[in-house]
């Protein structure tokens, strides 16, 4: 619970001023971190945002003598409102090309504020901004300072709940690694819309003060210049980390002091530092060795009973029914007219040689590949023409071939990340901290706790994903498929890179998992495991189906022995 | 009899992952040499190993009396050693003009001696020489496997190192593809077999050898292999055990 | 009327389809959009304004010397800014930054050592900037070179990429492991495309200075304007860089006329974000399949 903050008593003006002015940039910096640093955007035209509170103030009070808290209110809207014009489309495409986007908008932004003149008084700006005032009464820049910490305090601490919460762990895993995001449930659409979205409030309130402390600003105070400094904020003090913009905000402030007579060099400077940082300390100040210690660890300090099992089981119970699948990519026919049925509670595997479509069917099941035409039902509802996402919410959990974990983040939060659809506090309630939040919290860090017991690496839920070997990599893989609490649980060659005596703990699990009541899809090439745990399997070859029935059925099945092991004769040529 | 291909107690991993855990291989000048085993052996890996898309983490590769392992992909490529991967990597965007084009890449040829190259590609595979303005990603799978394995011969390769040519095509195409290996064989290419179907590579291969779960577990000639216990277990064994 | 807006945009979208083929050049085979391409334009033109207006320089030399100068640059930035963050995360957007930040250094120095003045130059003889009066149509002899040049320019880049290099580069942007197996080595060809690159947009800059002027603030400039012209023609599309930078160019002429130029970015912006909406691989789209 490390959050330093040293009111400035001094008796200085100057200072006051260009505390309050740092301030005023650390409100910007918290919300670009939560954009940037967290959802993995990076946005070249928060000064742009800024310029909007800013303006929307500075009109409201001067021109209509509406009160500041009324107006800073509006530019918190007018900003937020804004800049979602812009990033509705915009996060729909690739990360550089919403940088971009951003830039531009931004330039519109500084273009349209001199357009507009009868609004906005064009190129001279507004003058003569009032101070804010409460019942009457004028506040004074003491007051105003400590208003604005009493604003920094209360964005740094929404920030840190949203960051704490299933968002946070959608945000990273948008930035980190969609796959295991979408499999997880999460739009990542929506995601960066909310990062967006805050980002882009907060600097309008940001805007609000830098006009009442300027009492005088013009289009130029909102230059693309201006939105790299907030970028700059954020790669001094780290990215990514909820200290990071404090103190990267409170370094950069000091910058100037030091630059000395180099004052009119500065922007070279930033870019230069900006390059060097970005080329040797990515991580920022927050990533030194002596800083790391400040941040603040998920300590497990929960008391659980471990026999509930209802974290284990399917929120509801549904059978997978596939039928007629066709799939052809440029020319080659992955899937010509591939049918299925696995039973809720059942194990079903699929197997065929190389090339034969089984990963293009899973990929098909799961959203992430559209079928040329077929149908693909969860339960009764057809699901073939969903995006990931929405499968993951209709009750589908999966793995992949190589696990997909958030290396940097804890072995528990990447299982807590699986249950992002069951937690069900919306944004809002996350930041006002509310009971069912915390309830929410507690459940999820249970459940992952009960199901990290259950693939047995309840020791590790603290370490970070990235430094396990692979074989319990894959078992945190599985715990978080199971997070969801998926009806139908899809593993894609879970048996890859394991040891003998992994193999056999897979097995038991995969066994456990289906008693619950998930039907269970598996993909695998390891004969032995097929063998043990399923009741029934599909062959696959080149597309089409071979063969079905129970495992001793079509293991002896000559065909599908000469499938595997190579064809004598001619048959059909394609 | 030289060994073209010397490679001692290999060891290949991804991060945290061994993959191949020791493997020793050698391959005559002149010689038509198998791996079979099911997925999951490290046959890929180990072809990668060789052509230098991943680094070994032991072991050594030593290649026409060069020491191999650890260099770059292109200098291998000029040292003779040919991998036509799995999957059929071609430049799909690309014509297959362009794509025999690029397997030139790095040579420095006399019109006549490039003439007779393509020369070659094209008698050995007389569609190619048809659809040589096509776009190489509408072409069917065998066609693309054909030029894939044109692409390599262009650089005359010492050894030729092919990962499953025979994925997800029809058997007469199958056919079609063996015999022109057989042919390169025949004409001195030194080959090196990949392949998940191994009756057929046990027919046309010398000697092979059998990978599992990262190492070998048989290797002999081929004739010796074929239909033997130690294949059938090696591909659908543990079945046995447990039923 | 119809034919000034017409002849100003196709002068103005020739200039902004240079930009985006500049861009191309860089991102085909490393896949990275490089934010200092506006500012390594500025340069081209800055340099040469200066050599030809206060040299005196003979205006072939001056042009041969700005495009070794800025195509070193651009290696030097491949080397610096670029390839250490492509190494560490092959799929991360680090170079966003720091390709940002280059931006921010080129256009600084510059603008300490020469200042905000924009610096006017002369069309290279034998053309010039006098409006000929051709069947009613107002167009100077440098616009009809310029608008001309760009299209051989164009199909010329094309043809490179018809060269074993030229295929190479496609084939690295397509597959690195396929172009590395065979004996392609993606990271020379990143270089040569960045030098490439570089020289182009110091070509560009050279060519746009009789129309724009040289000035410091080119670089923010056409780095939207070149943004614009290379997503809506489609990434790594000589020929959607045409037709977009022409759509640009006329739309931007058109607005003028009956709006004021402040408007200029806000419509760049708008068609931008629509075109992407509809076809996100840009007009000429190439197929982009979603793959796992």
């Amino acid at each position: 619970m490390a959050l330093v903050l040293l009111p400035l008593l001094f008796n200085g003006q100057f200072i006051l001023f260009m505390a309050t002015q740092a301030l005023v940039m650390m409100l910007v910096a918290i919300g670009l971190n939560l954009l940037t640093g967290y959802a993995g955007q990076v946005s070249i035209g928060h000064g742009a945002l800024v310029g909007l509170g800013a303006y929307t103030t500075a009109l409201l009070m001067k021109d209509l003598q509406w009160s500041f808290w009324l107006s800073a209110l509006a530019g918190i809207f007018v900003a937020c409102g804004t800049g979602l014009i812009m990033a509705l489309p915009a996060l729909r495409l690739s990360t550089w090309y919403f940088a971009l986007v951003t830039l531009t908008f931004a330039q519109v932004v500084t273009d349209l504020l001199v357009e507009w003149r009868s609004l906005t008084h064009g190129f001279s700006g507004v003058v003569g901004i009032p101070a804010p005032s409460l019942n009457g009464h004028i506040l004074s820049p003491v007051q105003v300072y400590l208003t604005l910490v009493l604003c920094v305090v209360l964005v740094f601490l929404a920030t840190r709940q949203l960051v704490n919460s299933r968002f946070g762990r959608g945000m990273v895993a948008a930035r980190d690694n969609p796959l295991a995001a979408s499999a997880s449930g999460v739009s990542l659409w929506r995601i960066k819309l909310l990062a967006f979205a805050m980002s882009a409030g907060i600097a309008g309130l940001a805007g609000a003060f830098y006009a009442v402390q300027k009492t005088v600003i013009t289009p130029e105070d909102f230059s693309t210049d201006f939105s790299i400094f907030f970028l700059l904020c954020i790669v001094v003090g780290g990215q990514g980390k909820l200290l990071g913009p404090v103190v990267g905000t409170l370094a950069f402030f000091l910058l100037p002091e030091l630059l000395g007579p180099l004052q009119s060099w500065r922007l070279l400077i930033y870019g230069v530092l900006l390059l060097i940082l970005m080329l040797f300390a990515p991580q920022g100040l927050m990533g030194l060795p002596f800083f790391k210690r400040w941040q603040k660890r998920n300590i497990v300090d929960v008391d659980i009973q471990f026999d509930s099992a209802i974290s284990l089981k399917p929120v509801k119970n549904l059978d997978l029914t596939i039928k007629d699948l066709h799939k052809h990519f440029d020319g080659v026919k992955a899937l010509q007219g591939c049918s299925l049925f696995v039973k809720a509670g059942r194990i079903h595997a699929l197997i065929g040689p190389n090339g034969s479509g089984k990963t293009t069917t899973l990929n098909a099941i799961s959203g992430f590949i559209r079928p040329d035409s077929g149908q693909v039902m969860i339960g009764t509802t057809d699901v073939s023409s969903l995006s990931p996402y929405q499968v993951a919410q209709h009750g589908v959990g999966r793995t992949f071939q190589t696990p997909k974990l958030l290396g940097d983040m804890s072995v528990l939060d990447n299982v807590r990340l699986g249950g992002f659809m069951n937690e069900h506090a919306t944004a809002f309630e996350v930041v006002l901290n509310l009971p069912r939040v915390r309830s929410d919290d507690l459940a999820s860090k249970v459940q992952a706790l009960e199901l990290l017991k259950f693939v047995g690496l309840s020791s590790r839920a603290e370490e970070l994903a990235g430094e396990l070997p692979h074989g319990q990599q894959r078992l945190v893989e599985i715990a978080r498929a199971l997070a969801g609490r998926p009806a139908l649980l899809l593993l894609d060659e879970p048996a890859a890179g394991l040891s003998m005596s992994e193999l056999d703990r897979l097995a038991e699990l995969i066994e456990a998992i289906s008693k619950h009541g998930t039907a269970v899809l598996i993909v695998e090439h390891h004969l032995g495991l097929i063998a043990r745990i399923s009741q029934s399997v599909t062959v696959f070859d080149r597309g089409q189906v071979l063969a079905e029935g129970s495992v001793k059925e079509v293991f002896k099945n000559p065909e599908v022995a000469r499938a595997y092991m190579g064809r004598e004769g001619t048959g059909d040529s394609m | 009899m030289n060994m073209l291909l010397n490679v001692q107690d290999l060891h290949v991993g991804y991060g945290h992952v061994a993959v191949i855990q020791g493997i020793s291989i050698n391959i005559p000048e002149g010689g038509f040499v198998a791996i079979v085993g099911s997925n999951g052996s490290g046959k890929s890996t180990l072809l990668r190993a060789l052509s230098g898309l991943l680094k070994p983490t032991a072991g050594s590769i030593v290649f026409g009396g060069l020491l191999i392992s650890g260099e770059t992909p292109s200098k291998i490529v000029r040292s003779g050693l040919l991998h036509v991967a799995e999957g059929r990597r071609l430049f799909k965007n690309q014509s297959v003009k362009d794509n025999l084009d690029l397997g030139l890449w790095g040579l420095r040829l006399s019109t006549v001696e490039t003439a007779a190259r393509y020369d070659r590609v094209y008698s050995l595979f007389p569609v190619l020489h048809e659809r040589r303005d096509v776009r190489a990603g509408i072409l069917s799978g065998g066609q693309q496997q054909m030029l894939a394995l044109g692409q390599a011969l262009m650089q005359q390769p010492r050894l030729l190192m092919l990962d499953e040519p025979s994925l997800g095509l029809a058997p007469t195409i199958i056919d079609q593809l063996f015999d022109a290996v057989v042919s390169l064989r025949q004409e001195g290419t030194t080959i090196l077999l990949v392949e998940q179907m191994v009756e057929r590579a046990l027919q046309i291969a010398d000697t092979a050898y059998v990978m599992q779960n990262g190492l070998i577990i048989g290797k002999g000639p081929a004739a010796e292999l074929q239909g033997s216990e130690l294949v059938r277990n090696a591909y659908l064994g543990s079945f046995e055990d447990t039923h | 009327m119809f034919f000034d807006i017409l002849v100003s945009g196709l002068t103005a979208g020739s200039l902004y389809c240079l930009v985006a083929v500049s861009f191309n050049i860089l991102y085909q085979p490393t896949k990275v959009f490089n934010f200092a391409q506006g500012d390594l334009v500025m340069l081209g033109s800055m340099g040469s304004a200066l050599l030809l207006t206060q040299w005196n320089w003979p205006w072939w030399v001056a042009l041969l010397a700005v495009m070794v100068a800025v195509g070193v640059l651009t290696l030097v930035e491949e080397w610096m800014a670029v390839a250490p963050v492509l190494s560490r995360h092959s799929h991360g957007t680090g170079w966003i930054i720091t390709t940002l930040a280059v931006a921010m250094i080129i256009s600084n120095v510059v603008g300490k050592v020469w200042g905000v003045e924009p610096i006017v130059v002369p069309a290279p003889l034998p053309f010039s900037n006098d409006m000929l009066n051709l069947e009613g149509i107002n167009i100077s002899s440098y616009q009809i070179a310029l608008i001309l040049l760009t299209l051989a320019l164009v199909f010329g880049v094309d043809w490179l990429y018809h060269s074993l290099w030229g295929k190479a580069a496609l084939a690295v942007a397509e597959d690195r492991d396929a172009a590395l197996l065979r004996g392609i080595d993606p990271a020379a060809i990143s270089r040569w495309s960045f030098a490439f690159g570089g020289a182009f947009a110091a070509l560009t800059g050279y060519l746009a200075s009789p129309v724009l002027s040289a000035s410091t603030t080119l670089g923010g400039i056409l780095l939207l304007k070149g943004f614009a012209a290379a997503a809506i023609g489609g990434l790594g599309s000589t020929r959607g860089a045409l037709a977009a930078g022409y759509m640009l160019g006329v739309a931007e002429a058109a607005c003028s006329v009956w709006l004021s130029p402040g408007y200029h970015n806000t419509v760049i912006l708008i068609l931008v974000l629509s075109v992407l909406l509809v076809r996100p691989g840009g007009l000429v789209s190439s197929l982009e399949a979603r793959t796992v």
